[in-house]
């Protein structure tokens, strides 16, 4: 089998940070926006999203010193971790017990993880009052009315400037397909 | 967009917001809006990201990542859908296991209650030893159940049958002795395509031996035509039942019961009545022997059977001049009261004498 590049500076990596647990934080880099869109999809909420991602890597840390390597790259071995994980919420709340993922899924993650990124660059380009509505909105889930409190501003305004937001985020995706 | 519209955009971020399923919006503006409001939906907060990072650093200085902190979920499967990982037992790496506590528990308490059957068993064997040995020895026969039972008298064994026939039991032969009957002899065959062929036999010890033919019957019967099975029950030839030949019970053959082969006969004296005639027309005297006017006694052995009527007539004392034919003849129309034993009437051997006398 062929170890393309990808694969033998993943593997560096991996056994750097069973040497060195300081060098762990380079693998939470490296796979942190596929781990968030893989759970983030498969549950309802931001809160869990962020409490299935931080439980995987906290696994996958205490795990690391028994990985091993079985010709398969290092990001399915992560998803497994946050696979189970879902599904043990799925059992919890519907009594679904397995998360499939195939190669299209492992796929689909790796596309999803670059919208992210692309997403995160598109709002820093935001006028402020725009970001700030996005981020009160959709980081912190607040409503419409605790925005508005907390800018000093009326609902309409900041429905407003949300509407806006999305605008010039679609303007933008747009934008660069073009 | 006006404002109804940014009004309604709101309330779908605000229904994506709260995990709600998004309604497929008409508006397509409105939709792809939505589209930007779910990818935003999907990105993750900057300061969580920092500070599960920090977390995580923490983490790794305070425990260090050794081999012996062994997690190890699959990676060709996905399908793990419990908590903590369990290393597997004999090997490391390629497999493992999802581990929830409360099947733990379970397993726990299954495997001590099989042990704790294993052990019962055991002990309960070794207290009622006596008592498993004996059922053993009561459901495991041995070849000597099939040894035929000495009979007290010389009505030994035998069998009977018959499928209610309206007419006696046709002249034949019987079918082999074996230890086992799994198809009782027929005459006439009800079932032409029975479901498991197999050869007809009688229960009796393999050893006896006796004139076979095609045609299955009962030996003692007069009648050859036409073919009956006999009056008896419960399959077989015969006025008996069982299964067997004759007008016993069982599977054998002749008037006993319980399988071999009976129908032997008792002589007169020791407890058995004589037969006594009832019906004894006197014979007809030989044209020759009228002619020479000749006068004798011819001797006959015969059987009297239980119905009364004679059997194996054989001539034991001779005058000739077809006399003795004639006595045989005579003889073969009388009919007895039969000889008893007790209240049952049973064959006897008999000794008749035919006297031939000219006035």
């Amino acid at each position: 089998m062929k170890v393309t590049e990808h694969e033998a500076d993943e593997r560096r990596l991996v056994e750097a940070a069973r040497q060195d647990a300081g060098r762990f934080a380079e693998i939470y880099e490296a796979h942190f926006g596929r781990v968030y869109a893989f759970v983030a999809r498969r549950v309802p909420t931001r809160a869990e999203a962020e409490d299935v991602t931080a439980e995987v890597f906290h696994q996958a840390l205490a795990g690391l010193g028994g990985f091993q390597w079985q010709g398969t790259p290092f990001a399915p071995w992560l998803l497994g971790i946050a696979a189970h994980l879902v599904a043990r919420r799925w059992q919890r709340s519907s009594g679904h017990t397995e998360v499939p993922i195939d190669d299209l899924e492992l796929a689909a993650v790796d596309s999803h993880a670059e919208r992210q990124t692309l997403f995160v660059q598109l709002l820093s380009r935001l006028p402020d009052d725009q970001r700030r509505v996005i981020e009160q909105r959709f980081y912190e889930q607040h409503s419409i009315r605790e925005i508005a409190q907390e800018l000093g501003r009326s609902e309409g305004a900041i429905k407003q400037l949300q509407f806006r937001a999305l605008e010039t985020l679609r303007n933008l995706v747009r934008n660069r397909h073009e | 967009m006006n404002d109804l519209e940014i009004a309604k955009l709101d309330e779908s971020v605000s229904a994506l917001l709260s995990g709600h399923q998004a309604t497929q919006e008409s508006d397509s503006e409105l939709r792809e809006l939505m589209g930007i409001a779910g990818e935003l939906w999907l990105l993750p907060r900057t300061e969580f990201r920092d500070r599960l990072r920090a977390d995580l650093m923490t983490s790794a200085d305070r425990r260090g990542v050794s081999p012996a902190d062994v997690v190890t979920p699959r990676s060709s499967s996905y399908s793990i859908n419990r908590g903590t990982v369990l290393p597997p037992l004999f090997s490391s790496g390629s497999l493992t296991f999802p581990m929830s506590g409360s099947h733990l528990a379970v397993s726990f308490g299954l495997h001590v209650v099989a042990l704790a059957l294993v052990a019962a068993s055991g002990w309960w064997v070794v207290e009622n030893r006596t008592a498993v040995r004996t059922t053993v020895a009561e459901l495991v026969p041995s070849n000597e159940d099939y040894v035929m039972p000495i009979a007290p008298g010389p009505i030994g064994g035998g069998g009977g049958g018959g499928d209610r026939d309206k007419t006696d039991a046709s002249h034949g032969t019987v079918p082999r002795f074996a230890a086992e009957q799994l198809t009782p002899p027929m005459v006439v065959i009800r079932n032409e395509n029975p479901a498991l062929p197999a050869e007809p036999t009688v229960i009796g010890p393999p050893d006896i031996v006796m004139p076979q033919s095609d045609r299955y019957g009962d030996p003692m019967a007069n009648i050859l035509n036409p073919p009956s099975n006999g009056t008896g029950s419960g399959g077989g030839i015969g006025s008996g039942e069982g299964g067997g030949i004759g007008s016993g019970i069982g599977p054998g053959v002749g008037e006993g019961r319980g399988g071999g082969l009976g129908g032997g006969v008792y002589r007169v004296g020791g407890g058995v009545s004589a037969p006594r005639a009832i019906y004894d027309p006197d014979p007809d005297y030989s044209e020759e022997a009228r002619k020479a006017k000749f006068q004798g006694t011819v001797l006959i052995s015969a059987i009297i059977g239980p119905d009364g009527r004679p059997r194996d007539l054989r001539v034991t004392r001779s005058v000739g001049m077809g006399l003795d034919q004639k006595a045989l003849d005579a003889v073969w129309t009388w009919r007895f009261k039969p000889a008893m034993k007790g209240n049952q009437p049973v064959s006897v051997q008999v000794s008749i004498e035919v006297a031939f006398r000219l006035y």
